[in-house]
């Protein structure tokens, strides 16, 4: 079964293009995987997809890097399902 | 002395998004807002108004005197009530006479009420009292402009400009008006205010009827004004077609070309593209290249979504209604009678948007997100008012936040529209 990290890993490498090889826990989604300011609001809605959540939105675009939004998703996981 | 209570009734909402934020009597058509046509017309009356009660922190600093939504003053005095649709230009209905009750199509156009019939009502909103005056007193079927639909504001618009301009009474340059600019037509259909600044190579069309440039309004090289249009206080038109039928202001940067349209105020459209048979709201920002389509390609009739069905105009022309706070990308294309809420952030991404797009959302790459949130949202509003020194007051979020919830289930279903799973 793939895991949580594996998942959200994938999400990123599809919607920023990105090898995910490349996408590691510390990478900050701007400054290391080149994220425009548009396509957090395309991410926050494709972990919403993906994992079936409602995230909210104010507080998921404050999260920086791969590794928070692995906690951030699954704390919303774990409050929704 | 009579009172006048101008009302809203119930049929605000199909002039939604524009009367989220106001009144409907707000809504301007011409120079001037519905409610101006009537104050003007009775000068010196005491006044009160019946508006959505979430409507009445924000109202209340504008007429910071008037009652709001006090029905116990109602039974005090006889009264003049008037329904702020009503487009009223000197068609008013005198304030003194017997009491009558004046319907169009069913709606109360306006009542004259005395004092004894008013204080014989138990009523406990202004429909109740209404529909009880009318059980009580005279009916007569009268003929009257309700504005019913944005597209009926956008209809008038052109002939309001007209009597706005004689009600006005001035004409002629008042203000700097360069040699190498030209009034084409008649000399007496213009009138620039004294502190506005026609630069060189304008030309003012007044073959078809006046212009009107306000206080403070400068039009910029290359800019054609045809009539009859109004061009509002300290507004910038940037090398502007603004053909007939345009009111714009107070404060907007119009560049492109637009006709047929109200631009209510502060808003701004600076770069070429097209808008056409629409209404702006305020404090929207349309992108370079953003066009209206107001015309189908087999010439028929349009319809638009009104309070979530799509609804007949039974015009052919019919543009875009885009609420308060909205902002497009460049390259956005609006379909013919599109409907956009407030506060919204739209990214054109090639193709033409929805007919309809809820308020406080995103559209970018053909479909809706949540955006970066109300807060966001309120924040980006904080910076676009301070930029013509205004700003959000505590009742103006308060509203912002009602409405949010109000549209939230539109929303909510545009956004699942989207999703995959």
């Amino acid at each position: 079964m793939t895991s949580i990290e594996e998942r959200v890993k994938k999400v990123v490498s599809r919607l920023l293009g990105v090898n995910e090889s490349q996408i590691a826990d510390d990478s900050d989604f701007v400054r290391d995987l080149g994220a425009e300011s548009i396509q957090s609001i395309e991410l926050v809605a494709a972990f919403e997809e993906e994992f079936d959540i409602e995230m909210d939105e104010e507080a998921a675009l404050q999260v920086k890097t791969v590794g928070k939004a692995v906690e951030f998703v699954k704390k919303d996981i774990a409050e929704q399902h | 002395m009579r009172r006048l209570c101008v009302f809203e009734d119930e049929k605000y909402c199909n002039l939604y998004p524009l009367t989220f934020l106001r009144p409907v009597f707000e809504l301007k058509c011409g120079c001037t807002s519905l409610l101006d046509k009537i104050l003007s017309n009775y000068k010196g009356t005491e006044v009160c108004f019946f508006v959505r009660d979430y409507l009445s922190p924000t109202f209340k600093k504008k007429f910071p005197t008037a009652p709001i939504n006090d029905l116990g003053i109602l039974g005090n005095s006889d009264l003049l009530l008037i329904n702020g649709r009503w487009l009223v230009v000197d068609s008013a209905v005198e304030p003194d006479g017997p009491e009558e009750v004046g319907l169009c199509d069913g709606d109360v156009v306006y009542a004259r009420v005395s004092q004894k019939t008013a204080a014989s009502c138990s009523a406990d909103n202004i429909q109740t009292f209404l529909e009880q005056i009318k059980s009580k007193i005279k009916t007569r079927s009268v003929s009257a402009d309700l504005i019913s639909y944005p597209w009926d504001l956008i209809n008038h618009n052109g002939k309001i400009i007209e009597q706005d301009f004689n009600s006005l009474g001035k004409s002629g340059i008042e203000g700097k008006f360069s040699s190498f600019s030209t009034v084409y037509g008649e000399q007496d259909l213009v009138w620039v205010a004294q502190s506005a600044e026609i630069q060189p190579f304008v030309v003012i069309d007044t073959t078809h009827g006046p212009v009107i440039i306000d206080e403070g309004a400068t039009i910029f090289p290359y800019s054609r004004i045809e009539g009859p249009s109004y061009i509002g206080r300290e507004t910038y038109i940037y090398g502007a077609n603004v053909r007939e039928g345009t009111a714009i202001g107070p404060m907007c940067r119009i560049g492109g070309e637009v006709e047929e349209s109200i631009i209510h105020g502060y808003t701004n459209k600076y770069h070429e593209g097209f808008l056409g048979h629409s209404y702006l709201a305020e404090w929207i920002n349309l992108g370079a290249l953003t066009t209206n389509s107001d015309l189908k390609n087999d010439y028929s009739q349009v319809q638009v979504y009104i309070k979530g069905a799509l609804t007949d105009s039974n015009e052919t022309k019919v543009g875009c209604y885009i609420g308060d706070h909205t902002k497009t990308s460049i390259g956005t294309f609006f379909n013919t009678g599109t409907v956009v809420g407030i506060m919204c952030n739209l990214v054109g991404s090639g193709g033409i948007l929805p007919k309809f797009v809820p308020s406080f959302v995103w559209f970018l790459n053909n479909r809706f997100y949540k955006g970066y949130g109300f807060n966001a949202m309120l924040n980006t509003a904080r910076a676009v008012m301070a930029r013509r020194n205004r700003s959000l007051s505590d009742e103006d979020v308060e509203l912002m936040r009602f409405i949010h919830t109000l549209t939230k289930e539109e929303r909510q279903t545009a956004l699942k529209k989207g999703r995959k799973t």
